[in-house]
């Protein structure tokens, strides 16, 4: 049954659950903040406002009273731009209601245009596809449907609605929104709090100590099925997943192995993984038939659970999805090695990072691919080792149009400061590659790893199993201590006293504490260099140590 | 004539003593702390040092959020001043990255009309933290000679361009997440030694002008930028603004004294409603000089040829 009029009793238990509402979702609103604008975030300041107001709101029957009450609250704690919008959008509801002891239909459509009018003079310049645009088309495309008997439910419902078409067009009006890839944070708050209320009418009102956890589900979408029709390739077969009960009645092979299983399935498929745990076996299988898989299996128990999924749609669902890259005039290919390394390079700025291994030798084709995923007029290759420079050489004299440039970075901690040193904002090309040059310029780099074997080198000899260290590729100095073999490479450096700075990129499985462990060493001989340590994840390598 | 009154957010910075010695009424914002306690953003070290509150930020930095005074608040400071007749300039920090100058104006509306007589002007400084305190006291000053409120506030319009930023911002972790630099999407990692070096620019934002490849470089350059940007240095207060950086703008003080002997030099503290936006890295000066190109074309050059003389 339609709801014909709420009391000011009402009117706050359905503002109580709208916050509940926007508190659950309080989160989720402040990440969809993409203005430069940090005056906070926009969940937390819309959940301030309508908290202070409601805390500071007398309880009454009329709503004019309880309303007036509010909106002075809110204006005075509003929070942010979010809030003071919001603030301004209750202060014109009250007003439109001043006289009001009920809201009934009428009122609520007058009080939802006063609302947004007042929300509108709140700001100097108002800007479409926020929560301004929601509020407005909000009730104007729905307020000559409304008559005297619409109830308020329905009302607020169809208003709902009617904003979340709004919500959903804010990136097309708005385009920071439409970069950024998201909604507007303010109307999407905004509309939480209607929903809450309307909650609150139809029986269901949003508590407040409500765990967070009560998502609405929203079904996964599942691949597109128009992406494979009777004249589509299969090449890519299928993935299966699947539980095994091994079974004990004697109706099944009894002679179950492991390794006998997994050798049978090597010669139905590919990407097999396979782990037993008592007696249930786990596997993942790609295969273009998955019949004698299912035979297979079913010769010594039966499935708990199967999935079956046809890898070529999700392929051309990839392909559709893969998007031109966008357009830059500077692109910059980094070699690095370890995963902390390469995020720390991307996080600087690479475009394209490519993982040299331990080996080093990535090959001019690694090159001349990255060339291809880059949308940019020109390209700055940072190679990690002085043997790949021809490579990248190589692949730029192969890249026919493409302006190419090779810095000599000999070593990754050289790629770095050469990428620390760029200058994104800058719109001159000539002179970013010019402060990247400088930064891989007078960088000295110090590796440190234990002897694999017996060596010697000029004057220098080691023994497998000694802690050695390089200064700019040649041994340097030679410990049963991995701490010394570092502290003497360094104060081979002809102008150490002259240095600065420090970073030291920390190798794969070599503890975290170690970092403090070095960093006394250090300091005791050379107090003023500054060291800063970066979780890189190299091979062979230690640490290395790039000193400016 | 009874002179005007100033007030000024308090991102402008300017601690007790100044807020005394230049007669301004600051208007507090909000601080929210990580247990989500909401304070008026204080201006001074009272429950912690900088060094306690930086290094808590820079572990936490997302806990902490900031914003500003709001129409209301505006309003109630406004109406305390202007009720007896007092005429207000107000003054906020830029617009290009907060909205109060926005709510200061609707205030200054709301309170002109319940106050016929009351004259208010409010001006964006497009800057903030010291840099915006440096103006506020240009603006003090000229109120002192004798200037009347349009004479300032048409000043203030006609010279905001003229403030100046010299200085490195060495932990750009914390604009890139917070958008206080123009185009920060690069600027997540480490930058271990390098100083970057910010100017603001037209849209009231800072933007990264050049790289220095340690301390040393960047002290040279910055000197270099100063001389060639700075107007009548001797008759001039200048201010150098550090966050956790306090030996480093010590050492930066002392240059710019014995180079330029401006009539004073004061460091000055960056506190909670700037600092959390901008983190520990910030040291710089801020002094009046040359209007600032559009695109900053002029000084990123400055500070090109510096770096290519150094080789």
């Amino acid at each position: 049954m339609a709801i014909r009029r709420i009391n000011g009793i009402e009117t706050e238990q359905m503002l109580r659950s709208g916050l509940a509402n926007l508190q659950r979702r309080e989160t989720e609103i402040n990440r969809l903040n993409v203005f430069p604008v940090p005056d906070g975030d926009t969940g937390t300041n819309m959940c301030m406002t309508l908290a202070h107001g409601l805390r500071n709101a007398t309880s009454h029957t009329d709503v004019n009273v309880f309303l007036k009450t509010l909106s002075a609250g809110m204006l005075l704690g509003a929070r942010g731009n979010s809030g003071v919008i919001l603030s301004q959008f209750f202060y014109g509801f009250s007003q439109e209601l001043s006289r009001a002891a009920l809201i009934g239909p009428g009122e609520l459509r007058s009080a939802l245009i006063r609302g947004y009018r007042a929300a509108y003079q709140a700001v100097l310049q108002p800007v479409e596809g926020t929560m301004l645009s929601v509020a407005r088309e909000g009730i104007e495309h729905i307020r000559g449907q409304i008559t005297r008997s619409t109830g308020v439910d329905v009302i607020l419902s169809m208003y709902i609605a009617e904003m979340r078409k709004t919500l959903a067009q804010t990136p097309e009006m708005l385009s920071v929104l439409k970069e950024a890839g998201v909604v507007d944070s303010g109307a999407a708050g905004f509309i939480l709090i209607f929903e809450g209320m309307l909650s609150y009418l139809r029986g269901e009102p949003v508590e407040s100590d409500q765990p967070l956890t009560a998502e609405a589900p929203t079904a996964p979408a599942g691949p597109d099925l128009s992406l494979f029709d009777e004249d589509s390739a299969f090449i890519d077969g299928y993935c299966m997943e699947f539980l095994l009960q091994l079974m004990n009645d004697r109706a099944y092979d009894q002679s179950f192995r492991l390794q006998t299983y997994l050798a049978a399935l090597k010669e139905l498929g590919s990407s097999i993984v396979c782990v037993q745990n008592d007696r249930r076996v786990k596997v993942h299988i790609h295969t273009k038939k998955p019949s004698p898989v299912i035979l297979l299996s079913q010769r010594y128990g039966e499935f708990l659970t199967f999935k079956l999924e046809n890898m070529q749609v999700q392929h051309n669902e990839y392909d559709r999805q893969t998007v031109q890259p966008e357009h830059k005039p500077l692109a910059i290919i980094a070699v690095a090695n370890g995963e902390g390394m390469c995020q720390l390079f991307r996080s600087l700025g690479a475009d394209c990072v490519i993982d040299g291994g331990a080996t080093m030798n990535t090959s001019a084709q690694e090159f001349v691919s990255a060339f291809e995923e880059l949308n940019a007029d020109r390209i700055v290759i940072l190679p990690d080792n002085k043997n790949v420079i021809p490579a990248a050489e190589q692949a730029a004299a192969l890249s026919g149009s493409r302006q190419v440039t090779v810095l000599p970075t000999a070593s990754f901690a050289e790629g770095y400061f050469a990428l620390a040193m760029d200058i994104p904002d800058s719109p001159d090309t000539d002179e970013r590659i010019r402060q990247m040059r400088r930064g891989g310029e007078g960088v000295a780099t110090i590796g440190e790893a234990t002897a694999s074997r017996d060596y010697s080198y000029h004057e220098i000899r080691c023994r497998k199993g000694e802690e050695i260290a390089f200064l700019n590729g040649e041994l340097i100095s030679v410990s049963r201590d991995w701490r010394t073999a570092v502290t003497e490479a360094l104060m081979m450096l002809e102008d150490i006293e002259d240095k600065e700075t420090c970073i030291v990129f920390r190798g794969k499985d070599i503890p975290a504490e170690r970092e403090e462990e070095l960093a006394e060493a250090v300091a005791q001989r050379l107090p003023m260099l500054e060291l800063e340590f970066v979780d890189a994840g190299q091979e062979i390598y230690h640490w290395v140590l790039g000193v400016m | 004539m009874k002179k005007f009154a100033i007030l000024a957010d308090a991102t402008c910075d300017l601690q007790e003593e100044l807020q005394k010695r230049y007669d301004v009424h600051v208007l507090p914002g909000h601080v929210i702390l990580p247990d989500k306690t909401d304070i008026p953003s204080p201006l001074k070290w009272e429950t912690m040092t900088r060094e306690e509150f930086y290094s808590k930020l820079k572990k936490d930095p997302n806990s902490y959020t900031t914003a500003p005074a709001n129409t209301q608040e505006f309003a109630n400071a406004m109406e305390k001043i202007v009720s007896d007749g007092t005429e207000l300039l107000t003054m906020t920090i830029s617009g290009g990255i907060s909205g109060a100058f926005q709510f200061a104006s609707l205030a200054a509306k709301q309170v002109m009309e319940a106050h016929p007589g009351a004259k208010i002007t409010c001006v964006d400084s497009m800057r903030f933290g010291p840099g915006f305190g440096l103006m506020v006291a240009y603006a003090a000053r000229l109120r002192d000679e004798g200037k009347s409120l349009d004479e300032v506030t048409a000043w203030l319009e006609e010279n905001k361009n003229r403030f100046h930023q010299a200085g490195w911002l060495d932990d750009l972790s914390f604009v890139a997440k917070k958008g206080r630099l123009t185009n920060a999407k690069a600027f997540f990692g480490t930058l271990a030694g390098i100083k970057p070096i910010g100017e603001f620019d037209y849209n009231g934002l800072t933007t990264v002008i050049g790289k220095a490849k340690g301390a040393k470089q960047a002290y040279a350059v910055l000197m270099e930028y100063i001389a060639q940007t700075i107007e009548n240095p001797a008759e001039q207060t200048i201010f150098i603004a550090q966050t956790s950086r306090l030996p480093q703008a010590e050492a930066f003080r002392d240059m710019i004294r014995e180079r330029f002997h401006p009539k004073e030099i004061l460091i000055n503290d960056v506190f909670p409603a700037c600092g959390i936006n901008i983190g520990p890295g910030l040291m710089a000066a801020y002094y009046m000089g040359k209007p600032i190109s559009q695109g900053l074309t002029e000084e990123r050059a400055i500070i090109e040829r510096q770096l290519n003389k150094g080789e």
